[in-house]
């Protein structure tokens, strides 16, 4: 009999708590190197977002649903390998992913035929659980970029980098209007926080907007919106400071970096968050595991805003991610070789904006946001925009029952705003 | 760089490599037989850090790397498929390249290869002295550990001096920062006092640095020169980058020890893991840079001119744009986006020039070294290529 919830998983709400014991019962059951990853996530339970619930819930529901002969088989040939890696001899923490634990696979000569079974594993159970995914869920999904006026963005680079995935498109008079209208809309036309709220399963984790400067957050606080999941990297500056800091004194040593990213994620770091996201203990949790994964979230802005996007669509799979890039500062002496440190604190000298190098960095990055998207069925289709204020141009990737019109005329922002709410109302 | 900072940071790098001579003068009883030039082959093999070839010999990507594709090129033998199978993590990668061996150990350098480097077979076999043999890092991932086996018939005893000349930078900055006395580096009398601090309380061993004549302090010299160098670069309004200082140590190396086989690794282009695209592709260019100037040096210095050979490789390439692992930041996906790379052979055992499209693999270097020099190398999987030989 299964032991926990029996909902469609699809449908379980955030309120709703699980059977912990028996879930780590489930776990158990489980090869050893299968069992970190799902005993960190039921930990952190109550951090996790709804989308992550609802898979994991999926998830040990579609091991419990597996006789003990068919998990058997099913396992085997991992639990096989997994006496051939000698894992029983590893410092291998059960209770979450360190980087030990990283390590030590990623080491093993048995490392490719050991992601291979683990993702035959996944897979089998995810098939079992997933069938019956809604159609809907897939539907009027959102992804704009913007390309501020301050990036010289080069007019051959944005073919270049989106390739033949979708259209350039002009636009008439001063395309900065457009973030406004996606963040405020206008008394005609309800901005797209509006239009998301009607949904009936809507919470904050359903819409995203990630800057790198406060463009976005600027534009949302002229609303009385608060309902949505929003990141500034300038606004975390305070925390991104301490946190670096402190990330700084993990020396080249895993066990001792583990012990120290663990004590990092308890540490109450309350006094440094800035005040818009007081009380979103969840939003914090995810900026303190965005920059605990690195990928230079703490270090440029740009990487911030990509890997926010990322890490927001693989945990969250909002309906809409709004996202804006902006310039980097020019590495100053030495801190170009120490480039983790803090460049502000290491050198006096003024900073110096770097817009061409942070253009190139924003194009590209841009991209790796759509193609994030590009890996979860939910974005099959969805609508992507990336806006280059500096061009008035926008790049635009729409699925085929939009039947866009696009030619070579300027569309006005208003019009391209139209599209975007007919296509989320669709 | 600009020439005024470019001579200071070869002021740097000179009286860093004057440190070393007046210890290993010491340590070999002053001895000036140990800096005379050998008459041997000598092998120079100079990797770097994670680059796609699709950023580098592809198209689109040749624009980057200007000197290797239209003046080195035609001179080399090229091998356009050079896979890593192995675990292509930075120190792993290295080992591999040295041993002929796929390693599998510490990522950070915590143990040593697990089978005999290419200078402890060397250095056994042919007895050759200490100074015969270097390794010369701007990468943080190694540790001097990577200098010699664990091994027991082989070990310290005959492995390379390993030097990392971009931690000697790292930690006068990382020092400044956390001691807290940042806001007066602007003042350079302070900022010579952060750093010769630092160096007065980090021996050679504290840098992560192994030298067979190892002494834990510099000479007063050295201390101010060094200092007033580093001092006027942090004036200047500009990045200084590590690989062009372990360039400049690298040099300065080859003009006092003319040492028979060293190892010169860069990784400037690691600035990918934060995500800048653009620094990645300027320390991409880099390595074009001081790659072309290298091979220059090996043709006026008397030393290394008509009888050297130089390997240029990348450790891998950089994971696939729209990977799982976040495209060109990392490089840990199993696809020839990141185990594929290439390397160009140069000069004495490298002729005729042409391109070899056979595959092969990063341990293949160690054998054909051990080759170039006469030595046979059991216990070694990689093959002799057998395109390279004197």
């Amino acid at each position: 009999m299964n032991p926990v919830m029996t909902r469609d998983h699809n449908t379980i709400g955030t309120a709703e708590a699980p059977d912990f014991t028996a879930f780590r019962g489930s776990i158990e059951r489980l090869p050893v190197t299968l069992r970190p990853s799902l005993n960190q996530q039921l930990a952190q339970w109550e951090t996790l977002f709804p989308f992550e619930r609802n898979h994991l819930v999926g998830f040990l529901n579609g091991i419990e649903s597996l006789s003990p002969a068919a998990l058997n088989a099913l396992t085997e040939r991992l639990r096989a390998l997994e006496v051939k890696m000698d894992v029983g001899h590893w410092n291998f923490s059960e209770s979450s992913d360190t980087l030990e634990n990283a390590g030590e696979l990623a080491r093993s000569e048995y490392y490719l035929e050991w992601r291979h079974e683990v993702q035959k594993i996944f897979e089998a159970i995810d098939t079992r659980t997933t069938s019956n995914a809604k159609s809907e869920l897939r539907r009027g999904r959102l992804i704009i970029l913007f390309l501020p006026e301050n990036l010289p963005i080069d007019l051959n680079s944005i073919g270049r980098e989106w390739g033949s995935h979708g259209h350039e498109i002009k636009i008439a008079g001063d395309s900065r209007k457009l973030r406004d209208l996606v963040v405020m809309g206008q008394p005609d036309q309800p901005g797209i926080c509006e239009l998301l709220k009607e949904r009936e399963s809507y919470n904050d984790a359903d819409l995203w907007f990630i800057d790198a400067d406060s463009r976005l957050t600027d534009a949302l606080a002229r609303t009385d919106f608060s309902e949505a999941s929003s990141l500034s990297y300038s606004d975390l500056k305070p925390f991104r400071d301490n946190f670096l800091a402190e990330l700084n004194t993990i020396p080249k040593d895993m066990t001792a970096a583990d012990r120290i990213i663990l004590k990092m994620r308890q540490t109450d770091w309350n006094r440094w968050w800035p005040s818009k996201i007081a009380g979103q203990e969840r939003l914090r949790d995810f900026v303190v595991n965005l920059f605990l994964s690195g990928n230079g979230a703490l270090i440029f802005s740009n990487a911030f805003v990509e890997w926010a996007a990322s890490e927001a669509l693989r945990r969250a799979r909002p309906h809409a991610i709004v996202a804006c890039f902006g310039v980097r500062s020019k590495p100053k002496p030495f801190t170009g070789i120490a480039i983790f440190e803090n460049q502000e604190k290491i050198s006096p000298m003024h900073d110096e904006d770097d817009p061409e190098n942070s253009a190139v960095d924003a194009m590209i990055l841009a991209r790796y946001i759509w193609l994030a998207a590009q890996r979860y069925k939910e974005y099959d289709g969805a609508l992507c925009l990336c806006v280059s204020e500096r061009l008035n141009t926008a790049y635009i990737v729409a699925p085929l029952e939009m039947n866009l019109e696009i030619s070579d005329r300027a569309v006005e922002p208003k019009d391209i705003y139209g599209w975007i709410t007919s296509w989320m109302a669709s | 760089m600009d020439a005024c900072r470019r001579r200071l940071v070869k002021s740097a790098a000179i009286l860093a490599v004057d440190g070393l001579v007046s210890s290993r003068w010491r340590a070999f009883g002053g001895d000036p037989g140990f800096t005379a030039a050998k008459n041997g082959p000598k092998v120079i093999v100079l990797t770097c850090g994670g680059i796609r070839r699709a950023e580098t010999f592809q198209e689109g990507g040749l624009e980057n790397i200007p000197r290797l594709y239209r003046e080195l090129l035609p001179q080399s033998i090229f091998y356009p498929f050079v896979r890593n199978e192995g675990v292509t993590s930075h120190y792993n990668t290295i080992s591999s390249i040295l041993t002929g061996n796929w390693q599998r150990v510490d990522d950070w350098g915590k143990t040593p290869p697990a089978s005999p480097t290419i200078f402890e077979l060397l250095r056994k076999r042919m007895q050759m002295p200490s100074d015969d043999a270097w390794l010369i890092s701007s990468n943080k991932a190694l540790s001097s550990q990577i200098g010699a086996s664990s091994v027991r018939e082989f070990g310290r005893r005959y492995g390379a001096n390993v030097i990392f000349p971009k931690q000697l930078l790292i930690n006068a900055v990382v020092n400044a920062a956390t001691q807290g006395r940042v806001l007066h580096m602007a003042e350079r009398s302070t900022m010579q006092q952060e750093i010769e601090a630092m160096l007065e309380s980090n021996n050679y061993e504290g840098l992560g640095w192994s030298s067979s004549g190892e002494t834990s302090t510099l000479d007063e010299k050295t201390h101010a020169t060094v200092l007033q160098a580093i001092d006027d670069l942090i004036r200047t309004n500009a990045p200084v980058t590590g690989d062009e200082f372990t360039f400049l140590v690298s040099v300065e190396v080859m003009r006092r020890f003319a040492p028979s086989l060293m190892v010169i690794t860069f990784s400037d282009m690691e600035v990918a893991h934060f995500g800048s695209y653009s620094m990645h592709v300027s320390g991409i260019r880099t390595v074009d840079r001081l790659a072309y100037e290298l091979w220059n040096e090996i043709q006026v210095n008397q030393a290394y001119k008509d009888k050297t050979t130089l390997f240029i490789l990348p450790e891998f390439g950089r994971d696939l744009d729209g990977s799982n692992t976040n495209g060109f930041f990392n490089h840990r996906q199993n696809d020839d986006s990141t185990r594929l790379a290439w390397m160009m052979c140069l000069g004495a055992a490298a002729k005729p020039a042409g391109v070899i499209e056979r595959p092969i693999q990063h341990i293949d270097l160690c054998n054909t070294i051990g080759g170039i020099f006469g030595v046979m190398t059991a216990n070694v999987s990689g093959k002799v290529l057998s395109e390279i030989r004197l």
